[in-house]
């Protein structure tokens, strides 16, 4: 922290809190090198990167939770509202400590791949820990939303977390009793779904998951859904028809959450939605 | 002028091979190549193999898997909402 000034993580840390925040850690860029490919490295992005600030928030209530419609977590499950506290933090950085403050962005640099792993970064800045499902989640916040901004100023790094939230309690007793967990049960890898895993010596094991499906359950309405129909309709000889696929809900809907909006949406959400480490820490009446 | 457009066939020979190597697809605790590393071993250049991954992530389910994936949530959304508010009667038939 030589050209910092003293106190200047906790300083920037704080800031994040008030700007909206509900956690928010750091990660040496540096970190990133042993676990993400060439191109989705802090440095790729901005050479001489010395951090990346992660924050992590805007988490569903649990009246999204327990909606009957899948299309309100659809809806609200958005990445929006935590992108505004970390285009904040860039601006904070660079006006306050006079470092280089990149906001990653929310989209992708190529197909389907992002710029940098939101995820992985908020592992590194020791902010959560990689679920049996995918997502990673707090210890004590469960599944939230992330935002990250690299920077050439060199903050204090955090460590990873030791104890993760998965697999929770009493994950491990039905693990015990039925050697299956909810998140496997509910999207199984063997039955039509995404996941495989186990737990061994108290630690969740993934053992298979089939992205390619697993993005047609969290896109289903948004880009690849998109071009799906739109493949079909050109495809399609009769002029009714085709009119049908495109005037359709699919279609309409897919539009609906294109264009109305500007940043990364999740679509599904059953592995978290049954998982006891993801929510449901405060009980509702 | 036109935009970069990948040969069919070139997408067909390679799809699986890219497909495998490339971390659009996680694999477990094992991060993937870059479009660089993957043009380097496969011989090709960047921006082909960019071009095939791109195409291929869209590729690998049709249509049916899109609407199964509807089906799915529904279900799915309404068993948690009749254990979570004790509502059994909200269970899909």
């Amino acid at each position: 922290m030589a050209d910092l000034p003293s106190g200047a993580t906790t300083q920037l840390k704080t800031f994040a809190l008030k700007s909206g925040a509900t956690v928010c850690g750091v990660a040496d860029a540096a970190a990133f090198n042993a676990r993400a490919p060439e191109k989705q490295r802090p440095d790729d992005l901005l050479p001489g990167a010395r951090s990346v600030v992660v924050v992590g928030g805007a988490q569903p209530r649990e009246g999204d939770w327990a909606a009957t419609s899948p299309w309100v977590m659809q809806t609200m499950g958005t990445t929006e509202r935590i992108q505004g506290v970390g285009r904040r933090l860039a601006q904070y950085i660079e006006s306050e400590f006079g470092y280089y403050a990149l906001y990653v962005p929310p989209g992708t640099a190529s197909g389907d791949t992002p710029f940098l792993s939101l995820m992985l970064a908020a592992e590194l800045a020791g902010l959560g820990s990689k679920s049996l499902a995918g997502p990673v989640l707090n210890r004590d916040h469960g599944f939230m939303y992330w935002s990250a901004v690299i920077t050439t100023a060199p903050f204090e790094a955090d460590a990873a977390e030791e104890n993760p939230a998965c697999p929770a309690p009493a994950c491990r007793e039905m693990w015990d009793r039925d050697r299956t967990t909810p998140c496997l049960a509910t999207c199984p890898g063997d039955n039509g779904g995404c996941l495989s895993g186990k737990l061994e010596n108290g630690r969740a094991v993934r053992t298979f998951y089939d992205a390619a499906r697993c993005n047609t359950r969290v896109h289903t309405h948004w880009v690849g859904g998109f071009q799906k129909v739109l493949e079909e309709t050109l495809n399609e000889p009769d002029r009714d028809k085709r009119k049908m696929l495109l005037y359709g809900d699919f279609f309409t809907r897919s539009l609906w959450a294109i264009t109305y909006s500007s940043t990364n949406i999740a679509q599904c959400f059953e592995c978290m939605r049954v998982c006891p480490a993801a929510h449901g820490l405060k009980e509702m009446k | 002028m036109s935009v970069f457009k990948l040969d069919p066939e070139v997408y067909k020979r390679y799809k699986d091979e890219v497909l495998k190597l490339c971390n659009s697809f996680q694999k477990i605790d094992q991060p993937g190549l870059s479009d660089k590393q993957i043009a380097e071993r496969l011989g090709l250049d960047e921006r082909t193999v960019t071009e095939i991954r791109c195409v291929a992530e869209r590729d690998c389910y049709s249509l049916d898997e899109w609407e199964k994936a509807i089906e799915f949530k529904r279900k799915a959304t309404l068993e948690w909402s009749a254990l979570a508010l004790k509502r059994p009667d909200l269970k899909p038939e």
